[in-house]
């Protein structure tokens, strides 16, 4: 018989066997799949407190555990069928600080494509109680430090610092995070894309505006990556900015 | 289309002039769909007024980074909105109205937040704000106040022959509690408070079918992928899972005999041609549609030339298969 979200089961809890007599009846074949029973002692309500006190965490409350979010996440169906919202839900309810840790290698996956959020029928805010589900994890010290984050991270220093973001400077300093050669020029220290240890396929598209002599397009590409676009008067907010976010505890710049 | 579906006639209300967000891409790498949204805006009578001095909306990532902050920056480009003197922002990025609506969501639904933002605001040295603009999807904007009828009106050069796969990202139809979009087969039990007259459908969105087979070009059938995931915010930190939705997304519109993806939103756009070039790289096959954004193939058939939407900035070259048909 199949087990409902058999992934969740860890392995060396599942019994098969080959034969099986219960009462003087053989129910092989049928009822030969046993799972052996566990006992949980070391709940930690705090985390769920901890959850709900972030903003986008409240609606976790609503959970009924239905199940259509786990339905309807793509990154579920298909990548990674450990990757289960509902189940994470549920262990951040309890406080089952171990299994969420067992599951840190899959839980930054969300792609934030809000099926869950949506199709809620409880109106939980799903993609936004993952997040803080992580956050909370992440203040704990029980998940690593997982790329997405550093992304998300590095996104945030560029708004912070400018108001404004500049694709060249996000992809190319993604790449030079990940550990490939970049050349520079000399004078501003800004990223030459057709030189270097980049990825082929990003000298290919890089070389492509000029390979179609879009002129205007380089130019104007170039020019932002020279100088950065800004938002005007921004010194001011970015105080407040900073404020905020020291207070949530997330100021890092 | 999968679904037997009742299309709403283009109702207004929404203001002809509207205030302008473009977002940091479009500025950028996204020239193109700035440029050619101008031009549409323009050929279908209807006024942006762009947005001085705004900041970024925060996309997908900074809310992962801070609640707080997120809702600063968006609170910031609604209050430089309502002092331009506009209760109606427009944007072209699924991004940027997602993080805009989001932040609506959470100052009408939750006093706290309204109150401490605005004390938050004033001491940035911004107008807080009294009321809160309401944010549209430019596609919404387009359907309600211009419609199909104004786009046939308007088409000096059908679109004859293409066949599109209409790509509509995630965020422009979900979440419902942000984008406020309505349940067309009616059998949902959920209550939806926010909806909004105006939206999209959710799961069988329209608008941008509507308005590309009103300028002449053939949809194809490209449920359920029309709204799946392109990998969005992960699609430069997760690379295999980014790769696997591109692929799909990809072969299932050449498979569905596609000769081009409209897209409607720069991430999804960007995402889609960069996977598109490395999946070639690889060898997959049935990977090579191009992608063009809806407004540059509205822009053509209004008779413009592909240099006035800026055709050649698309990585993915479309300009091939266009010519083929003899359409730029």
């Amino acid at each position: 018989m199949a087990i409902h979200e058999r992934s969740l089961v860890d392995p060396e809890r599942v019994l098969r066997k080959e034969r099986l007599v219960i009462d003087g009846v053989d129910v092989s074949g049928d009822w030969n799949l046993i799972i052996l029973p566990r006992v949980v002692e070391d709940y930690d309500l705090d985390f769920y407190d901890e959850v709900i006190a972030q903003p986008e965490g409240k609606t976790i409350v609503n959970c009924y555990q239905c199940s259509y979010c786990t339905a309807s996440c793509p990154v579920h169906n298909y990548w990674d069928e450990r990757y289960n919202p509902r189940h994470f839900i549920y262990l951040a309810r309890l406080g089952l600080i171990d299994e969420l840790q067992k599951r840190a290698d899959v839980m930054w996956r969300c792609v934030s494509c809000h099926k869950c959020t949506h199709r809620c029928p409880k109106g939980v805010l799903v993609e936004e109680v993952l997040k803080a589900i992580l956050r909370v994890m992440a203040k704990r010290g029980i998940i690593e430090e997982y790329p997405s984050k550093k992304f998300d991270k590095f996104f945030m220093d560029s708004v912070y610092e400018y108001g404004r973001i500049e694709d060249g400077e996000l992809l190319f300093g993604w790449i030079e995070k990940q550990g490939y050669q970049v050349v520079k020029d000399p004078i501003l220290k800004k990223p030459i894309p057709f030189f270097g240890g980049v990825p082929d396929w990003l000298k290919d598209l890089a070389a492509k505006p000029i390979k179609n002599m879009n002129i205007s397009f380089l130019i104007l590409n170039a020019k932002h990556m020279l100088f950065h676009p800004r938002t005007k008067n921004w010194n001011r907010f970015k105080q407040v900015l900073r404020k905020v976010m020291e207070e949530e505890g997330v100021f890092t710049h | 289309m999968a679904v037997a579906q009742v299309r709403k006639p283009p109702m207004g209300g929404i203001g002809k002039r509207v205030a302008y967000y473009p977002g940091c891409s479009l500025e950028g790498a996204a020239r193109a769909y700035d440029v050619s949204t101008r031009i549409v805006a323009k050929e279908l009578g209807l006024e942006l007024d762009y947005l001085e001095d705004y900041n970024c909306c925060g996309a997908m990532e900074t809310k992962n980074v801070t609640f707080w902050g997120t809702m600063l920056l968006n609170a910031r480009n609604m209050s430089l909105a309502k002092k331009q003197g506009h209760s109606v922002i427009v944007a072209p990025c699924n991004g940027c109205s997602f993080s805009l609506q989001r932040a609506e969501y959470f100052l009408e639904t939750d006093k706290n937040v309204f109150e401490r933002i605005n004390s938050l605001l004033r001491e940035g040295g911004v107008d807080p704000l009294n009321e809160i603009p309401h944010t549209y999807h430019i596609l919404e904007w387009f359907y309600h106040e211009a419609g199909p009828e104004k786009v046939k009106e308007r088409t000096k050069k059908p679109l004859r022959g293409l066949k599109v796969a209409n790509y509509y990202g995630c965020l422009y139809t979900r979440p419902h509690f942000y984008a406020r979009t309505y349940s067309h087969s009616g059998t949902e039990e959920q209550e939806r408070p926010r909806m909004r007259e105006t939206a999209d459908d959710d799961e069988h969105p329209y608008y941008m079918n509507a308005l590309l087979e009103a300028a002449g070009a053939t949809s194809v059938e490209y449920e359920p992928m029309h709204t799946q995931c392109c990998g969005g915010p992960h699609s430069l930190s997760d690379e295999q899972v980014s790769e696997k939705f591109v692929m799909m997304l990809l072969q299932t519109a050449k498979r569905n005999g596609a000769d081009i993806i409209a897209t409607e939103c720069p991430l999804c756009h960007a995402s889609l041609e960069m996977y598109r070039h490395r999946l070639m790289m690889k060898g997959v096959p049935d990977v090579d549609v191009p992608a063009a954004y809806f407004t540059q193939l509205l822009g053509l058939a209004f008779g413009y030339s592909a240099g006035d939407v800026k055709l050649k900035d698309n990585l993915s070259d479309p300009l091939p298969v266009l010519q083929r048909l003899g359409l730029a």
